[in-house]
């Protein structure tokens, strides 16, 4: 039993009132090293923890603890960890998933918020917070008309702080971009990493789509999308370098895998990609595991794996190590490394979720594009 | 007159400046300054004015680029061009810098027979010293193309601009350059031609300043985000002082107690003398000469640091 339970039981079951101080003046959940216990408090039939870690059950029964409203269940989990989770609480044979009401930190996502447990030693990166040092920098839609698609399309675009029309920028095309700025506090971090000169001022492309599970599954109207309609657009109307290692774009999850086939679709367009937490499902022999939504993925990764044809430049990947994708993750690696990319590999004990790749930005955009750090010397 | 170069390092957390130029008994009047390293920054100049203890003459050699640019497009073009070739250059240079240089590192953590051992070291230093030779002689090809298609008197505004630097420069004795982008402020000083006019002028110079009179400037950062970078030969300098690299704010940016690393740096660059400038180093120079070095170190042939010798 953790620690701290433990006092306030050590001379039997508290009272309610003792219990209201204890949880006045604690954190939940629980962190004692790898112990990490989840406390729910109320009335329940059953409570279970659910956190969607790949190699857990993904229910796990919390225990009644004996003349309280308290429920506890402890796990085990390596420092560093970040997790996100929701009680299952069952009352008169109903479920409903719950937030954790006595854990403030939440993280978002389109779905809605889940709880968070920082586990011993992690902590939310610092350039991932607003720095009032740091210049803010500015946000604009265009619209664009699509041939590919046959519509148009709004997408934003980031340009950084003291943006001149005299210099030239380097781009980034995002996939999710509205997603990455709102769940994974994308502007601050560029704001943040290009007042720190860990990266050039770059131009970003913040592209959305409202069918994301048929347009990024490997889509060649999306790859036409944005290598005829958005490149030739972007060339037009800012100064941008035109070379390709100035050019790169990135995603997460269907988001990386769109990626990936953009890049691989349009040869020497793109010199970095980033790529986190992809669904690269593929098959090595009959059928893959994923789904039918999977199909159209798993096709073009069946057929990148085999000839990943004139891919160039960098190539950052990251993957949560409780995410199921690791294996697609781990598996693609050496297929681009053979090709003679230079890639560099992020695991992080994490899961599928916008804040695990919010955490990885930093190392992945300074990677692909290095800033003038590098160049200035005060 | 002989000339005097007084090198610092970041003036932040010490500011020396106008200790240091006290201490070097440069001329009274005015200074001029150059901060085109801090680019939009440049004019924010008052802090240098407090230190230095001095009246200060902006010389604004950014926002004059600025203006050419902007009035001359195709001067513009040809600028950028030359920059993508050399930053294209670069990229190449960086690909093969790192299989060389991994190979120079192995091969000095080789342990063995060192009847067997030292030649193939020498032999792979040489490999390194031959690939930095062959860049810059690239870089100084790239350099000279734009030069002789460049005829500064069919360019008003950039004439213009010029005989105003050396009026200013005129009045002065001397002049003080910042840290910054050193790249930005290379080809500001090159533009404006101010190799040649910082002959006969005492300077002062700190972090990217500094780096900038030397003859080879040598790009490095062991602790950026994205990792250990091999240190990269830039270009070449304004050459205002021989046989020196210039390594600003070494304590943060190297490893320092790697010594096969610190080891390969000298080695790589000799017989220049890689020197260290610390925030609240000084070494000042008379001449040719160092006559004067405080807290400036050098990296010897075996990785470590040593005082830096006076001449």
């Amino acid at each position: 039993m953790n620690p701290a339970l433990r006092k306030l039981f050590r001379k039997g079951p508290p009272a309610p009132g003792d219990v209201d101080a204890f949880i006045a003046a604690t954190e939940f959940p629980l962190v004692d090293g790898s112990d990490v216990t989840f406390v729910w408090r109320g009335r329940a039939e059953q409570v279970f923890l659910r956190c969607w870690i790949s190699g857990f059950d993904t229910a796990q029964p919390l225990q009644s603890l004996t003349g309280t409203d308290l429920w506890a269940t402890t796990i085990d989990l390596p420092p560093g960890s970040r997790i996100e989770y929701k009680f299952e609480l069952i009352t008169a044979g109903q479920r409903r998933l719950v937030v954790d009401p006595l854990n403030p930190v939440l993280a978002h996502d389109p779905f809605g918020a889940n709880s968070v447990c920082q586990g011993s030693g992690y902590q939310r990166p610092s350039w991932s917070v607003h720095d009032p040092e740091a210049r803010r920098g500015g946000l604009e839609t265009i619209r664009l008309d699509s041939r590919a698609f046959g519509d148009t399309r709004e997408v934003g675009i980031y340009l950084p702080a003291r943006f001149r029309r005299n210099r030239r920028y380097p781009l980034l095309v995002v996939h999710d971009g509205n997603d990455y700025l709102r769940y994974a506090d994308f502007r601050t971090v560029l704001d943040n990493l290009i007042h720190y000169l860990e990266i050039p001022q770059l131009i970003v492309a913040l592209t959305q789509s409202q069918d994301r599970l048929r347009e990024y599954a490997a889509d060649d109207s999306h790859a036409a999308f944005v290598a005829d309609d958005l490149l030739p657009y972007l060339a037009a109307n800012y100064p941008l370098l035109d070379d390709r290692a100035s050019r790169g774009i990135m995603g997460a999850s269907f988001g990386a895998v769109a990626a990936l086939h953009t890049a691989w679709r349009t040869p020497g367009l793109f010199g970095c990609l980033l790529l986190q937490s992809g669904s690269f499902a593929f098959s090595d022999i009959g059928r893959h595991n994923r789904g039918p939504v999977f199909d159209p993925v798993a096709r073009f990764m069946n057929s990148f794996r085999e000839d990943p044809g004139a891919l160039s430049g960098k190539v950052y990947m990251s993957c949560g190590i409780y995410e199921s994708l690791i294996y697609e993750n781990r598996s693609l690696l050496p297929k681009l490394q053979v090709q003679g990319l230079d890639v560099r590999f992020e695991e992080a004990r994490d899961a599928h979720n916008w804040e695990n790749w919010r955490d990885r930005l930093r190392s992945g955009l300074s990677w692909l594009y290095p800033g003038p750090l590098w160049m200035v010397y005060e | 007159m002989t000339t005097i170069r007084l090198l610092l390092g970041p003036q932040r957390p010490v500011v020396n400046l106008g200790d240091a130029i006290a201490h070097a008994g440069l001329p009274a009047g005015p200074v001029a300054v150059i901060a085109a390293g801090w680019q939009e920054a440049e004019g924010d100049i008052d802090d240098v004015a407090a230190a230095a203890r001095r009246e200060v003459i902006n010389l604004h050699l950014y926002r004059r680029a600025d203006e050419v640019f902007a009035a001359d497009p195709e001067l513009l073009q040809r600028y950028r061009l030359r920059q993508d070739r050399l930053q294209a250059l670069q990229r190449l240079y960086g690909l093969r810098l790192r299989h060389t240089m991994a190979a120079a590192r192995e091969t000095l953590r080789a342990d063995g027979d060192t009847a067997l051992v030292d030649p193939e070291q020498r032999h792979a230093i040489a490999q390194l010293r031959a690939l930095d030779r062959h860049h810059l002689q690239r870089v100084q090809t790239l350099h000279a193309e734009f030069d002789a298609a460049f005829d500064s008197a069919r360019h008003d505004l950039l004439s213009r601009h010029q005989a105003e630097i050396d009026a200013l420069l005129a009045n002065v004795d001397t002049v003080v350059i910042t840290g910054g982008n050193v790249a930005v402020l290379l080809n500001r000083l090159y533009l404006f031609n101010l190799g040649q006019l910082l002959t006969e002028k005492h300077v002062v110079a700190w972090s990217a300043g500094a780096m900038a009179l030397s003859e080879q400037v040598v790009l490095f950062h062991d602790n950026a985000p994205q990792g250990r970078r091999n240190p990269e030969l830039f270009g070449r300098g304004l050459g205002l002082l021989p046989h020196h690299i210039v390594l600003p704010d070494a304590r943060h940016r190297l490893r320092v107690k790697d010594r096969i690393r610190l080891a390969l740096f000298s080695r790589r660059f000799a017989p220049a003398v890689c020197v260290t400038l610390d925030s609240g180093s000084v070494l000042t120079l008379e001449g040719p000469r160092i006559v004067h070095a405080s807290l400036a170190k050098q990296i010897a042939a075996s990785g470590r640091l040593r005082r830096v010798r006076l001449k």
